[in-house]
């Protein structure tokens, strides 16, 4: 049995296209579903990538509106009967925004914030995330190496964690900080944006829910590497491994392998 | 230098909202009774008393924050909303020292609030009790903002 997924998109998402290909790539066809088809379209996939961009315009804040969209009934009741859910940037900011992660409060309550950046400027900056905790605290990227260090692409201008100490405390203690900033060696850096705790990603209490802020999938390819990797110039004049998926590639590798493990065993 | 004074700079678009629109949408779908949104953005400078009037008319001409053709703007002299709004702001912001990066002689610090009103059919404000879970269930994350009413 081959898994559903569904790359649901909003009114100004823009990275539906590459994080398709990055899932194909992996060996999922997943399917790209309008918000405008509502929950009903959306509730016999087994999982939903929400992609980057900016949703209703990120008006009023960013994610805010989209968390309270119709659609997002669909992604929340999958996210509670334990279907995998991944956000990516925008996509990040809404699950947070509808209380999916970290899912220390109710639903549509945020706990936390991806507010605006330190400094107030957009960011567009290759970074590297580490994840964080036990690959097995996060069932929906289970293939993850112990400590594996993703390359990507941080695009935003609000990815700034935020929260009260207390809920910071919280986050990193039932580890609910899925991923944080580091450098290629997966040593501490500090955030590029001021995030608290140099967070880059949250997952929830399950596990099954993922939210991330730096693009994977923009990182994906030999390709899109930044100038001066040793992977690129490696692959100069070779138009196979230029187009070869490599880097933040493992991130959506990992995903395909848990969520088909997943459907399998249903 | 002369004594510091509060200046708000309220101001609201003439031209059609699509974020208040869209605001009011989203309000809609959550079962809120809101027959119409009213969002302004709130610039609160402190200014020596001397160059007051001088801020008041850099506002006025600076048309990247006020452009007559689409915006009203309201001049207060206190930082304080009015009933039936909530201005909404981040709880770590630092105050600027220049308007849309111009050097106004006097200033001292500026800040932004996003304000909201809502209205019911007739126009009038909602009930404080409605205005207060719209602003708590979306118009604010409490996790980084704060509400003042």
């Amino acid at each position: 049995m081959t898994a559903r997924v569904a790359v649901v998109l909003f009114p100004g998402t823009n990275s539906e296209d590459e994080t398709q290909r990055a899932l194909a790539a992996a060996g999922i066809a997943a399917e790209i579903v309008h918000w405008s088809r509502g929950s009903a379209a959306l509730r016999a996939f087994d999982a939903f990538v929400l992609p980057g961009g900016f949703a209703y315009e990120d008006r009023v804040r960013a994610g805010a509106v989209a968390a309270h969209d119709e659609v997002m009934d669909a992604v929340i009741e999958g996210a509670q009967a334990g279907k995998f859910v991944l956000g990516i940037c925008n996509g990040a900011q809404v699950l947070l925004e509808a209380g999916l992660v970290p899912g220390t409060g109710p639903l549509r309550r945020p706990t936390a914030a991806f507010a605006p950046n330190a400094g107030g400027k957009f960011l567009s900056v290759h970074v590297h995330v580490r994840l964080a905790v036990a690959p097995e605290r996060v069932p929906l990227l289970a293939g993850l190496a112990a400590g594996a260090v993703i390359p990507a692409w941080a695009s935003h201008g609000e990815g700034r964690l935020a929260a009260p100490a207390t809920e910071l405390d919280l986050l990193e203690r039932d580890g609910h900080a899925a991923f944080v900033y580091c450098n290629a060696r997966g040593e501490p850096l500090p955030a590029p944006n001021g995030s608290a705790r140099e967070i880059a990603g949250l997952t929830n209490r399950a596990g099954n829910v993922l939210a991330l802020m730096p693009h994977p999938e923009r990182d994906g390819w030999t390709f899109m590497h930044r100038d001066g990797d040793a992977e690129k110039a490696a692959a100069r004049g070779n138009a196979q491994a230029m187009l070869a998926p490599s880097g933040g590639a493992i991130f959506f590798q990992a995903f395909a392998a848990a969520l088909n493990a997943t459907v399998r065993t249903r | 230098m002369s004594e510091p004074v509060e200046r708000a700079y309220v101001i609201t678009l003439t031209i059609p909202d699509n974020e208040a629109f869209t605001a009011l949408t989203t309000l809609a779908r959550m079962g809120l009774d809101v027959d119409a949104a009213v969002r302004s953005d709130v610039w609160i400078a402190t200014v020596d008393a001397d160059h007051a009037a001088a801020l008041d008319g850099a506002i006025g001409t600076i048309e990247t924050i006020y452009n007559p053709n689409k915006h009203r703007l309201e001049i207060r002299t206190d930082a304080q909303p009015r009933p039936g709004e909530v201005w909404v702001t981040a709880y770590d912001e630092t105050p600027a020292i220049t308007v849309a990066g111009r050097t106004v002689e006097g200033l001292r610090g500026i800040v932004h609030r996003t304000a909201w009103r809502l209205l019911d059919e007739r126009g009038a404000d909602v009930p404080a009790s409605l205005l207060d879970r719209a602003t708590e269930s979306f118009l604010c994350n409490l996790a980084f903002q704060r509400a003042i009413r």
